[in-house]
């Protein structure tokens, strides 16, 4: 269990480190925190002719920027526990981050690494789509800017082509009157999540407006829960339906039925979550108005 | 001889071997670093069940570095034997490298050595085979299906064996049944993981033909024998040495075939040989535990008087027969354990081991005790509800309160404290109890109290082993003990440590018959130079036999040591005392000599001695287990909190009270309880080893394959009774493995309780508690 | 072959090395340091743990080539042959460990956590304590030994902070 040969290049600059990627295509990989990719490499899963260590690149950082939450791609998930942008203007976000692994891999790990990694019930993932946030991705050929409902594509597959990076993600800010709540259930504390419900709502006396609702379990890549987003819209804070909303999602989905979970125990559990979510959002947003 | 009052048995001692241990100076077997070693690397098969049409090696020539490759084709002849010698089993061998056929993915087929582990894997990649897949049998029914084609040449089916035990009259006890209750429980597939894994470093010499072995092994003497016997070498000029070993719970207690291959590899190829498992291979093809089936009928009086047992296991032992307890061991004990503590007088059991194509089943922390007490204690239970009476009531009513007691099988449980730890348990639960009760009327939050009573057998003798027929044949332990001329003493112990704390608890026990500190004393253990021969440290036997040949051989010492004493201070040896590093005389304290003193007289000063006393304060003892073993018993029990709409399931409280006669040292006691526990809640809720339908292993990496972490759980309680056993030297029960036992029945009880249903297999995840709480969201 | 500099433990050697070794196996292999013990290889058993620039890492994950330059602190350095640093002395009165074989990870795990908690004057939770061993499997104690060392560690360095 040890990696097979390649060759190391450690990026100085963020274009030196595109360069690096758009010469090795197929062959280069970007490596951040190495909590993910270091154990595919080390069962062979996962055999790089080329890594481009960026972790000294200056990509680390939350701000705003203008309309946006910037988070550059080496923000490690340890960061966000202490930050004040986090805390204020993405509650769901902050619950997310509680769920991943263990102090040492949130050390680590960054955000960069896990979107591009998309493991199918990673929370940043599921953060990022749940908040509609933009995916800036940089190569030798200039910048583009991918919704994260359109980056994840399959299990461990993204829209991120040979020769590019992630440099950063964009929340864009939500106004003031919003919240939002996320929940997980894993096997162990840290494991990644059976399943999980990520929402955000914005309200108005009393009543949700806007809201936004995100799957991991359900599918091999987070989804968004349309239905529900509408559904929730002008609902009662104090009354918001729910258990019905989590009814009519579980009806909709068709989640995997393998040795981790049962397909109907996936339902199950992701209709309760739904519940739990929306209710754990709704007191937020009471708590708040 | 009047013994002294001990004072360091039974004492809290800190261990000696942390220091090493924490400081980063232990040597585990990875850390055997030789001259010119070479790095093995196997290829395992990728097939469940197959016929090895080609393996082709002509890859190696073009690398650049130096390879060496043997497949089975070299190997032939070579096997692990591992037999039960009776006519109803069917005989199968294991070849070191596959010949002809793979039976389990996992298997080896093929080693690759290079003077480089990364290189070693490099190479092993380019070496194919090629496989004509065969009919896999998967399953417990596919396994007894008598259309399936049988695994081994010349077998009839896949029953590897399959008897019987019996003792009274069941057709009596049924014809007197008011009720009669029938169930089926299961108990998963698991791996054992220690956390380090196994490894084996081998080194000939061919000058003086000494072949030395290091093995992360919990028996040493039994790899040497092994490899004398298959290599044709002479004991004499084998060394085997278990370095630090990095826990074993009974993975590393069987003989391995890369152990005995690894030194064939190191004489064949001229140079030291080393492999270290990995993490995959581990999980794949150590050895797994458990998968058992019991279906168990129950005979029970109009009062709740258990009058008769009638069982019919299973045991899914995958493809190999494992040395020395072969794959008749696992079913043969769950029938031989399965009447525990209760009183009755009518049993019948019959037991099978099945093979099936998955890693072979070996021994894990308690052996199959944990699956039968399992489904004994679930049947209590189940036997309760369907009579509704309380299941400690139940238990009481049933429980064996005099001794010794002849079971129905006709073994002998020595004294034990079954009702009072039942009665005790019950006092200690009072609330929960009371709020699991309360919480039955929820239909989102329950709480469930469950508790399992057992017994164990431990430090079984040589007689159980002669009558199971298998390649273990004894159960003595045997200690050197030795007093150098300045006083200090050592300890050559035939038992193994890795992690029992031996090397203080000895000391402690050899302390005592000498009068001396625990400081004073060396353990050694594990290299089969030093040691006299013993089968090893599993099958909880190391306080109970280990520590009564240290006393043994130190009392030894100690006689000598008076009698010397009386000599020079002119007094008798039945009146000197051994305290605090003297021999005085006991009513006349003043008059004494150092104990140092009397050990440089009896090797350096000899003409100081008696007359006619041969020099030198050695002695050499084993001791060897009772007929049937020393019964320990415990009660564990578990205080569940299950979120209905989810399946999670806290484990809110784990208490046991356990009783394993005397006590060595109640700090190692209770991490033995505690560590074996927590194992037990990751057999009960978590540890799962799946095979998909074409015995594809699934958890093969620890995002997998669950082991329970810090966080979910609590702080186990530990309660003693001390009711020390007369068969042992110092009293002492085994209690090595109890810990594992209980855990899986408690919690299974405990889910039952709470959800009001009986509970039939493990392990209970969420997504199985969620299932067997169907019927409380249904109504809701 | 890359030629990197690493101080270990207070000593520094450049060493030549292929990109693919694993900092596990060159501070066990190039530099000595056995007590760096490798339970998985795969980042989940926190068997590997040293500490990287001072804060603990996974030496599995991670290759040498990477830490150029970096100053590495493994098990060894903790508190010497005699094992006294004060979380250690606490593991051994705890009973906070059986085998020894997860037990440096533990230890370079937990005690900067050991550390921050008295740096921030207070006695953490239950479940605090657990949370911040969460990322190291031991199959030995039942983390019971492990978690009560952390406290008697973190008293002892209260009680020192208070004298
Ligand atoms: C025991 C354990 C438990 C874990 N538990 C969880 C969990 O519960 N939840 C969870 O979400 N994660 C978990 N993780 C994964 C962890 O969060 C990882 O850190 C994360 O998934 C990857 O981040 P990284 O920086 O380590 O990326 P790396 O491992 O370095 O890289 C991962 C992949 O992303 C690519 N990559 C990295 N950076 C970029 C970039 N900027 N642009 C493009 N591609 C890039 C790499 O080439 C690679 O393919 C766990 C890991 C371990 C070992
Ligand atoms: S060996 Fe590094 S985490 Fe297990
Ligand atoms: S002490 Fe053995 S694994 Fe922790």
């Amino acid at each position: 269990m040890r990696p097979a040969s390649f060759e190391y290049h450690r990026a100085t600059s963020l274009d030196h480190a595109l360069e690096l990627l758009h010469e090795f295509g197929e062959e280069g990989r970007p490596i951040a925190g190495g909590q993910s990719l270091v154990p595919m490499m080390n069962f062979r899963l996962a055999r790089p002719g080329h890594l481009v260590d960026i972790n000294r690149l200056p990509l680390g950082g939350i701000e705003i920027d203008g309309q946006v939450l910037r988070i550059g791609a080496l923000t490690r998930h340890e960061a966000y526990f202490n930050d004040p942008l986090i805390a204020r203007h993405f509650p769901a976000f902050l619950d997310a981050v509680h769920y991943i692994g263990h102090p040492t891999i949130r050390r680590n790990g960054s955000i960069g690494g896990s979107i591009s990694h998309a493991d199918p019930t990673a929370e940043l993932p599921a953060v990022a789509v749940l908040h509609d946030a933009d995916i800036v991705v940089r190569s030798v050929q200039g910048t583009r800017k991918i919704k994260a409902v359109e980056f994840f594509l399959s299990a461990y597959v993204t829209a991120i082509e040979p020769g590019e990076m992630v440099v950063a993600l964009e929340f864009p800010l939500p106004p003031s009157a919003s919240t939002g709540s996320f929940i997980e259930q894993s096997e162990r504390s840290g494991d990644f999540g059976t399943a999980s419900i990520g929402i955000t709502l914005q309200f108005a006396g009393g009543k949700i407006g806007k809201a936004a609702m995100v799957c991991s379990g359900a599918d091999l890549f987070p989804i968004r829960a349309p239905e529900i987003e509408e559904f929730l819209v002008g609902k009662a804070l104090a009354d918001p339906g729910a258990a019905e909303a989590g009814r009519i999602f579980a009806a909709s989905i068709d989640p995997v039925d393998d040795h981790i979970a049962s397909a109907d125990y996936r339902r199950g559990l992701i209709a309760e979550l739904t519940r739990r979510a929306i209710e754990a959002a709704c007191t937020r947003a009471l708590d708040k108005s | 001889m009047k013994a002294e009052r001990p004072k360091f048995i039974g004492a809290r001692i800190q261990r000696f071997e942390d220091t090493r241990l924490l400081s980063g100076t232990a040597r585990y077997i990875d850390d055997i670093v030789l001259p010119n070693m070479l790095h093995l690397n196997f290829l395992r098969a990728e097939t469940a069940h197959a016929t090895i049409l080609d393996i082709d090696t002509s890859a190696l020539a073009d690398l650049d570095f130096p390879t060496w490759v043997f497949t089975g084709k070299d190997t032939a002849g070579l096997s692990m034997k591992a037999h039960q010698d009776v006519p109803e089993m069917q005989y199968s061998e294991q070849p070191f490298l596959a010949e002809g056929k793979v039976r389990f993915v996992g298997e080896p087929v093929a080693v690759i050595l290079a003077e480089d582990p990364y290189k070693a894997e490099d190479a092993a990649e380019l070496v194919f085979v090629d496989y004509d897949p065969l009919p896999v049998v998967g399953t417990m029914e596919q396994a007894r299906d008598p259309e399936m084609p049988p695994l081994f040449d010349g077998w009839k089916g896949n029953v590897i064996v399959e008897r019987q035990m019996k003792g009274g009259d069941l057709a009596a006890a049924r014809a007197a049944a008011a009720h009669i209750i029938t169930r089926t429980y299961r108990t998963q597939r698991q791996a054992g993981v220690p956390m380090e894994g196994r490894g084996v470093v081998a080194h000939y010499n061919p000058a003086d033909r000494v072949l030395t072995v290091w093995s992360s092994t919990q028996m040493p003497h039994l790899v040497r024998t092994y490899i004398s016997e298959e290599l044709g070498l002479p004991e004499s000029r084998i060394r085997v040495v278990a370095p630090d070993v990095g826990g074993g719970f009974g993975v590393k207690g069987q003989v391995y075939a890369d152990e005995i291959l690894i030194a064939w590899l190191a004489m064949k190829t001229g140079r030291p040989v080393k492999w270290i498992e990995d993490r995959r291979e581990h999980l794949i093809a150590s050895i797994h535990a458990r998968d058992h089936e019991h279906t168990l009928e129950a005979y029970v009086s109009a009062d709740g008087r258990l009058l008769g047992l009638k069982a019919d296991i299973t045991v899914d032992n995958g493809a190999y027969s494992t040395y020395p307890f072969t794959s008749a061991g696992e079913p043969g004990m769950v029938g031989k354990v399965l009447p525990g503590p209760y009183d009755f007088q009518a049993y019948e059991a019959t037991f099978r081991a099945v093979a099936t194509n998955k890693c072979a089943i070996g021994t894990y922390r308690g052996v199959a005790r944990p699956s039968a007490v399992f489904s004994q204690e679930r049947l209590m239970d189940d036997i309760a509800a369907e009579l509704g009476i309380d299941p400690f009531e139940f238990r009481l009513k049933n429980i064996i309160r005099q001794f010794p007691y002849k079971n129905v099988l006709g073994f002998t449980y020595d004294e034990g404290s079954y009702a009072q730890s039942l009665e005790q348990m019950r006092e200690l639960l009072a609330e929960d109890i009371a709020e699991a009760e309360v919480s039955k009327s929820s239909a989102t939050r329950r709480v469930g109290v469950g508790i399992a009573c057992f017994i164990e057998q431990t430090a079984h003798g040589t007689p159980d082993f002669t009558r199971r027929r298998t390649p273990i044949e004894t159960g003595y332990i045997a200690a050197r003990v030795d007093m150098s001329p300045d006083g200090e003493i050592t300890i050559d112990l035939g038992l193994q440590s890795h992690g029992q704390g031996l090397e203080t608890t000895m000391a402690q026990v050899a302390a005592d018959a000498l009068g001396m500190k625990p400081e004073n004393v060396y353990v050694r253990h594990g290299d089969t130079m030093t040691t006299p021969y013993s089968v090893g440290t599993w099958g909880s036997r190391g306080g109970a036999l280990g520590g009564g040949a240290v006393h043994i051989a130190a009392t030894r010492i100690a006689d000598k040591l008076r009698t010397i004493a009386a000599h020079l201070l002119q007094s008798k040896p039945d009146q000197i005392d051994l305290v605090d590093g003297r021999a005085q005389v006991r009513d006349n304290p003043g008059s004494f000599i150092e104990i140092k003193k009397i050990a440089r007289i009896a090797q350096r000063n000899v003409e100081q001695m008696p007359d006619g006393m041969t020099p030198g304060l050695e002695a050499h003892a084993s001791c060897d287990g009772p007929r049937d073993g020393t019964y320990a018993n415990a009660v564990h029990a578990a205080v569940v909190e299950i979120d209905i709409l989810t399946g999670k399931t806290k484990l809110r409280r784990f208490v046991v009270i356990e009783d394993c006669g005397t006590m060595l040292n109640p700090l190692v006691v209770d991490g033995q309880v505690r560590g074996g526990v927590v194992q037990g809640i990751g057999s009960a809720m978590l540890e799962h080893f799946i095979y998909d339908s074409e015995c594809q292993p699934l958890t093969t990496n620890f995002a997998d394959y669950l082991m329970p972490l810090a966080p979910e759980i609590p702080n186990i309680e530990v309660h003693h009774i001390e009711t020390p056993t007369p068969l042992t030297p110092l009293g002492a029960k085994g209690l090595g493995e109890g810990g594992a036992i209980g855990p899986a029945a408690a919690i299974a009880n405990a889910v039952g309780n709470a959800l009001g249903t009986g509970v039939a297999e493990t392990p209970l995840n969420t997504n199985a508690v969620w299932k067997l709480s169907q019927h409380i969201r249904e109504t809701a | 072959m890359i030629d990197i500099t690493l101080e270990v433990n207070g000593a520094s050697k450049t060493l030549s090395v292929e990109p693919r070794r694993l900092l596990a196996d060159v501070l066990r292999h190039e530099f000595g340091m056995s007590g760096v013990h490798i339970g998985c290889a795969h980042g989940a058993c926190g068997c590997c743990t040293v500490h990287l620039d001072g804060t603990p890492r996974l030496s599995c994950l991670t290759f040498a080539v990477q830490c150029d330059g970096a100053s590495i602190r493994t098990v060894e350095s903790l508190g010497g042959s005699e094992a006294d640093h004060v979380l250690q002395q606490a593991f051994k009165s705890e009973h906070g460990l059986q085998c020894g074989y997860c037990t440096p990870g533990f230890l370079m795990t937990l005690a900067p956590f050991v550390e921050e908690m008295v740096a921030q004057k207070r006695m953490p939770e239950e479940g605090e304590i657990r949370e911040a061993m969460s990322g190291n499997i031991c199959r030995c104690t039942g983390y019971q030994g492990i978690v009560a060392a952390v406290r008697k560690a973190v008293t002892v360095g209260l009680d020192a902070g208070a004298a």
